[in-house]
């Protein structure tokens, strides 16, 4: 059997990390990876697609409704699209107790429970947007998760987010094993996008392992419950996704970021993001 | 935040629960995590009327982490109205329920029409020590108790009365009484909140005092002003929580002039004081003389209300000179002024060093290196202990942490001083013992 690889996605808030974890796991799934999902958002939504719905049970309901003793995996995992396996953390309503603690209660709940089977191939941790305090960084702060990929577009805020994350990541790596896979660009159709990323990329000593252009075709399919690969197999969207999943199959190239200052940030964006292009707001 | 390595001196703000439960029949009602009242309480001496060790808790758990605590709180406030023959509840916080970040106002104010006062304070330990979080505590008594109250008028000569802190201060009831009768002597009538034969009655008439009188350097300043502005009664701080003759006298003299009392009554009662004083000091008079091995120079080892307190008594009314003082209460910065300036106006011209300071091991460092031409006098902690054995110096347990059990005796006022002139001979005595 290979060995477990267990990865992280990281990202702003709103930029696809749940939308792209879905396709590419799917993607994984069609060259017969097996695949378990864990949503470590408290809107327990990242395996919607997967599922075809909402997630039902998730893990910390059981914490709420303090049934611990009667809790089995059977109950918490669902099986989605190709047999991929999906679970949800789930947390407090917005405002009021610890969603970070209950990412990492969540998570040990999951191991003590045994989902980690030898059979898996792949762990993907769909974590939250901004990794707001040490909870959400818990995937990768105990050594759960190995591998990060970070959701980014040409956007500023975006960039500035993926930025952050890496902050943490090399903070982590400097004492364990965990190291960034690459980017993943999910463009919103900023000037120069493509440009901009791998540059970004390069300045964080890493690179963008796919580009996904931007397509209705997701939207449609998100509308309709399921991943791209589900929905319109036979789309150029789909291999797109196909071909992510491919990458990161078979990644070696995974490094310990340089994260850069705000300044340096600012004159990425102003060189690539302005260049020779006049006021064009359409769009 | 304060530097602090071993040693501490104090506890943490939710440990002002203290403050709570010496208001004899409230009860603090704490969100925190299983323990903290027991941990906390130790030997200090409880209410006398509900064990700090079955106060109300709602022992937050995982689940209350996860998904907050505010449900359990309710819970648990309306058992604890339930069950408790109390006349006052305080919600208190601690650090858990803080770092989760959940709304006790809301909780609180849904037990507004409760047969008795809900009231609550944030708390949390990382946020200070118990010396600043029971001026929270009183000011949340203040300001979320008080407007339900019915106007007042003002009541003549009525003074709301509050010295050092309670348990915190080992001898914070008795010197709070002595205060009280020395201000019923010169005609006023105190009004205190805290001990026996206090409670929410005294609660009920702050309002209607005439004047506010704070003793003490800076603990509790922030809600006395805030009771002397709100109910219009002018505040006198007074720095110094005063032991001995000296500056027992130029406290009464201070306050007859802030309130207005009787002059002529107020010099009697001096007299009369320090008459029965000096008569006690005379009748040992030859053995103070003899006791060759008692200290000239001293140094304190407490918080900024002790560490003043006994500087002024010992330069002032025993003759001994100050090393560097050290002061471990954590003292916030704006009040440190204030203070410095009470320790450079000693009699006989002598200014005493000041050292803010919260690290034990520093201080003991420095304390080695001290030359007190003679035995020294080490007034402080049980910290204190070993190194005053070490440097074969007198050693005064008078403040937090204690070896010795402090009941009702005071160490303020005439006879507090007597008080504090005992302790010191009984230690030195003992040295002669063959």
């Amino acid at each position: 059997m290979a060995k477990l690889r267990q990865i992280a996605i990281y990202g702003k808030g709103g930029i696809g990390k749940s939308t792209t974890t879905q396709n590419l796991t799917a993607g994984l799934s069609e060259i017969g990876k097996n695949i378990l999902v864990v949503g470590c958002d408290p809107k327990a939504d990242s395996t919607r697609l997967l599922l075809g719905g909402l997630h039902q049970k998730t893990v910390l309901d059981t914490i709420r409704d303090s049934i611990q003793g009667a809790v089995t995996l059977e109950n918490l995992i669902k099986l989605g699209f190709n047999g991929i396996r999906c679970v949800e953390s789930g947390g407090p309503e917005p405002g009021v107790g610890c969603a970070g603690r209950g990412i990492i209660t969540s998570i040990d709940m999951l191991e003590s429970l045994g989902a980690y089977t030898e059979d898996l191939d792949y762990v993907f941790y769909d974590v939250l947007g901004d990794v707001v305090c040490g909870g959400f960084a818990m995937p990768i702060r105990e050594g759960k998760a190995k591998e990060i990929y970070i959701v980014a577009s040409g956007e500023m805020m975006a960039l500035y987010a993926a930025n952050n994350i890496c902050k943490g990541i090399q903070k982590y790596a400097s004492r364990g094993e965990v190291r960034l896979g690459g980017l993943i660009c999910n463009s919103r159709n900023v000037d120069n996008e493509n440009e901009l990323l791998r540059a970004f990329a390069t300045e964080l000593n890493t690179r963008v392992i796919s580009f996904v252009p931007r397509n209705n075709i997701v939207q449609h399919a998100e509308l309709n419950r399921k991943t791209v690969i589900q929905y319109a197999p036979a789309s150029p969207q789909a291999d797109v996704y196909r071909d992510l999943a491919r990458a990161i199959d078979g990644n070696t190239e995974f490094t310990i970021p340089t994260p850069i200052g705000a300044d340096r940030l600012e004159e990425l964006m102003l060189k690539y993001g302005m260049m020779d292009i006049a006021d064009n707001y359409k769009i | 935040m304060s530097r602090l390595l071993d040693q501490p001196r104090y506890k943490c703000a939710l440990s002002a629960m203290q403050t709570v439960h010496s208001i004899t029949r409230a009860i603090p009602i704490l969100h925190s995590g299983p323990g903290c009242a027991t941990k906390l309480n130790d030997t200090s001496g409880t209410s006398g009327y509900f064990s700090p060790n079955i106060f109300p808790c709602t022992s937050v758990s995982e689940k209350e982490v996860v998904f907050g605590g505010n449900d359990k709180l309710r819970d648990t406030v309306a058992n604890a109205l339930k069950i408790i023959d109390a006349d006052l509840f305080v919600i208190l916080t601690g650090c858990t329920s803080e770092l989760i970040g959940d709304d006790i106002a809301k909780v609180a104010s849904e037990f507004k029409d409760a047969p008795k006062p809900v009231l609550f304070a944030n708390t949390p330990g990382f946020k200070g020590n118990n010396y600043v979080g029971h001026d929270w505590i009183l000011k949340a008594i203040f300001e979320q108790y008080l407007p339900t109250l019915p106007a007042q008028k003002k009541q003549k000569g009525l003074v709301n009365l509050f010295v050092g802190q309670p348990v915190q201060d080992p001898y914070w009831l008795g010197n709070l009484r002595e205060i009280e009768s020395l201000l019923r002597q010169i005609g006023l009538t105190p009004n205190t909140i805290f001990g026996h034969g206090r409670g929410v009655k005294n609660i009920d008439l702050l309002p209607a005092a005439e004047y506010n009188i704070l003793v003490s350097p800076w603990v509790g300043l922030e809600s006395a002003r805030y009771l002397a502005d709100t109910y219009g009664a002018p505040l006198l701080h007074y720095p110094v929580v005063p032991i001995g003759a000296f500056e027992t006298t130029k406290f009464l003299r201070a306050v007859g002039v802030f309130t207005g009392a009787d002059k002529k009554r107020t010099e009697a009662v001096i007299k009369e004081n320090e008459d029965e004083y000096y008569y006690f000091i005379e009748r040992f008079a030859d053995t103070f003389l003899e006791m060759r091995i008692m200290s000239k120079r001293f140094v304190t080892v407490s918080d900024a209300e002790y560490s003043l307190a006994v500087t002024k008594f010992f330069v002032n009314d025993l003759g001994m000179f100050p090393m560097t003082q050290f002061i471990t209460d954590d003292t916030p910065k704006q009040y440190r002024p204030l203070i410095e300036k009470e320790f450079s106006e000693l009699n006989y011209g002598i200014k005493a060093e000041v050292e803010f300071i919260t690290e034990g091991r520093a201080i003991h460092d420095k304390i080695r290196k001290t030359d007190f031409a003679g035995i020294p006098m080490i007034v402080g902690t049980s910290w204190e202990h070993d190194v005053a054995n070490e440097i074969y110096a007198h050693h005064i347990n008078i403040s937090y942490p204690l070896i010795k059990l402090v009941m009702n005796s005071h160490l303020t006022g005439y006879s507090g001083g007597l008080k504090l002139i005992e302790d010191m001979y009984s230690i030195a005595s003992a040295k002669l013992l063959l």
